[in-house]
């Protein structure tokens, strides 16, 4: 049986408008994948049937090409994206003190969503600001130097 | 006292430097206009030859020569991937320069891909980028708006598309084959070579695969000559490189140095110094693939010979310091957790050997490590050694290695004792 699905209108505007950037249809999957977050929140099975549709290959590797990116999520998650960076120069200047403080006001563990559904917290490699160490990220907003109080602060402008 | 040599970094900090009349205000797009209007292609590609310029991404691969291999009468379109998807951890000059002065990126990529007749040029930023896209977006916008990029650049016929593309986190899509794989559209795996991108790379097409750092520092040679260039750092080492110092000293940042600069004198000079007073005990010289040197080495000199010389790499020039309170045994779990998850999975002994490791390591800091897993640990990494696909496998090794031929004792001092680290790993699953 062969499912339709039609994409957010918005969306499908966003990758139509830069088919003529590339050679190759399928070329606009990773942006592509990432954009349709901002409508869908994650990358459900529905959205890579109508992206897949739309780029001209098929859904199964649509879905191969999600489930490689860190960005890309395979299960709803919360509005907003908590990103602590955990690697080795944030480490040096106090990440792990930030993550668990952000766990403990959260009341939730790396991976997992606040039950409103307001914050998902996740680990994420390098974010290329190690001068500014430790930082983090909450959705497209960096958030630099940051210690326990300051990631704590650094949430309330997001509901 | 060391001063820092500013090339790529020269307007950094000018007040409203994203915008295109105030690059302008400031010389920028002097050397295109140089370029397009005063050189042939061939020329351009012989002046940063003769340069010296090596890739500033990690290889060091001779900028110019790479153009060079790009067959000038092939039919078809031709590309430029900039890459931007600078991932090494420690590392964080090429989001600085797309932030910092956007434009420089765009009027490097424009002469290097007038050099080597490419018609569209691709800058693929990380995921992670949103602030750096917006920039560069906004500036490409107004460059097309000012006649630098679209048909017949400055009167000059040469035609070239600019369009900026966006990962979705992965850190193997640095690599420059598996970035050409992903902006086809695929899962981030890199590709045999040869053929080489330079004649079978983005859609089967000739395509340049340069680092930020190294488009951004074109137009200074091409404005100022390749003599000037070459006046600074070494004679194998010609120029100059950003370093990008973090962890432990009081001034973590990026500087730009003449190559050949001890290594001593950009931290102390310009990295301020091991913090709170503490004593160093171990640096990566280049990022985080690259192995640990020691007090020891301080007075090696920062270029591509000497550091390899001395055992480890340049790298990206990602400078991360370590003072003596450091558990390297955690350094060397967090690393390698990073290789673990980040590998692609594409070869058996990189996808399976760092996931192993990462076991290794978890147990060791659980407190149930075993005296045979340090040989265990040296077993794996040779067995990954120069026989995964990509340069991947290798990056992974550094850390484990140098961390158990210099800091032994700490391993055997949680293995004995049966320490845990203060946190209990658990496994966590990636998202």
């Amino acid at each position: 049986m062969r499912v339709r699905v039609e994409l957010h209108p918005a969306l499908k505007q966003w990758i139509e408008e830069r088919f003529a950037r590339y050679p190759s249809e399928r070329s606009l999957v990773v942006p592509a994948l990432l954009e349709a977050q901002k409508y869908y929140s994650y990358v459900s099975p529905e959205v890579e049937i109508g992206l897949a549709e739309l780029l001209g290959m098929p859904p199964q590797e649509v879905h191969s090409v999600a489930s490689f990116y860190s960005m890309l999520h395979q299960h709803p998650v919360g509005r907003h994206i908590i990103q602590v960076c955990h690697n080795v120069s944030c480490y040096l200047r106090g990440a792990e003190d930030v993550i668990a403080h952000l766990e403990e006001v959260l009341g939730i563990k790396v991976g997992e969503t606040t039950e409103d559904g307001r914050f998902t917290l996740v680990t994420v490699e390098c974010l290329a600001a190690c001068g500014q160490a430790p930082v983090m990220m909450v959705d497209e907003k960096l958030v630099e130097q940051v210690t326990p109080e300051r990631a704590e602060a650094a949430l309330a402008e997001f509901d | 006292m060391l001063q820092e040599t500013k090339v790529v970094t020269e307007l950094a900090g000018t007040e409203g430097l994203r915008r295109l009349e105030v690059y302008e205000a400031h010389g920028g797009y002097g050397a295109l206009r140089k370029a397009l209007t005063g050189m042939k292609p061939q020329e351009v590609i012989d002046e940063v030859k003769r340069s010296g310029l090596r890739g500033k991404g990690g290889a060091g691969f001779p900028a110019g020569l790479k153009w060079s291999f790009v067959p000038r009468d092939h039919p078809g379109p031709k590309y430029l991937a900039a890459n931007a998807d600078e991932g090494e951890p420690g590392t964080f000059k090429d989001r600085w320069i797309i932030e910092e002065n956007p434009h420089l990126l765009i009027e490097g990529s424009i002469i290097a891909s007038y050099a080597a007749g490419i018609d569209h040029a691709y800058v693929y930023t990380r995921g992670e980028f949103f602030t750096a896209r917006r920039v560069l977006l906004g500036a490409i916008k107004e460059a097309y708006a000012r006649g630098y990029l679209g048909e017949n650049i400055l009167g000059s016929g040469y035609a070239l598309e600019m369009t900026v593309h966006s990962g979705a986190g992965s850190y193997e899509c640095g690599e420059e084959t598996a970035l050409l794989t992903s902006l086809e559209g695929g899962r981030g795996h890199p590709k045999l070579k040869p053929p080489f991108p330079a004649t079978h790379g983005a859609w089967g097409r000739p395509t340049v695969i340069n680092n930020v750092e190294t488009l951004a520092t074109v137009p200074s040679i091409i404005n100022r000559g390749a003599d000037w260039y070459r006046s600074f750092g070494t004679e194998k080492s010609p120029g100059v490189k950003m370093v990008s110092i973090s962890g432990h000293v009081e001034k973590p940042g990026n500087y730009e140095i003449p190559l050949g600069t001890p290594v001593r004198m950009i931290l102390d000079d310009l990295g301020g110094g091991v913090w709170k007073g503490r004593e160093l005990k171990a640096f990566a010289p280049g990022g985080s693939s690259t192995p640990l040197l020691l007090p020891g080495n301080l007075d090696t000199p920062y270029d591509y010979e000497s550091i390899a010389e001395a055992g480890s790499m340049l790298g990206s020039g990602g400078i991360i310091v370590f003072d003596e309170t450091t558990d390297m045994v955690r350094v060397a779990e967090i690393l390698t957790r990073f290789y673990a998850w980040e590998s692609c999975g594409k070869c058996t002994p990189c996808r399976e050997g760092t996931r192993w490791m990462l076991q290794i390591y978890e147990r060791i800091l659980n407190g149930g490590g075993r005296m045979e897993d340090l040989d265990l640990l040296l077993d794996i990494c040779e067995g990954i050694d120069s026989k995964s696909f990509c340069p991947f496998g290798d990056a992974a090794l550094g850390i484990v290695r140098s961390t158990i031929q210099h800091f032994r004792a700490e391993y055997e001092n949680y293995i004995r004792k049966h320490k845990v680290y203060k946190r209990k790993f658990m496994p966590v699953r990636h998202h």
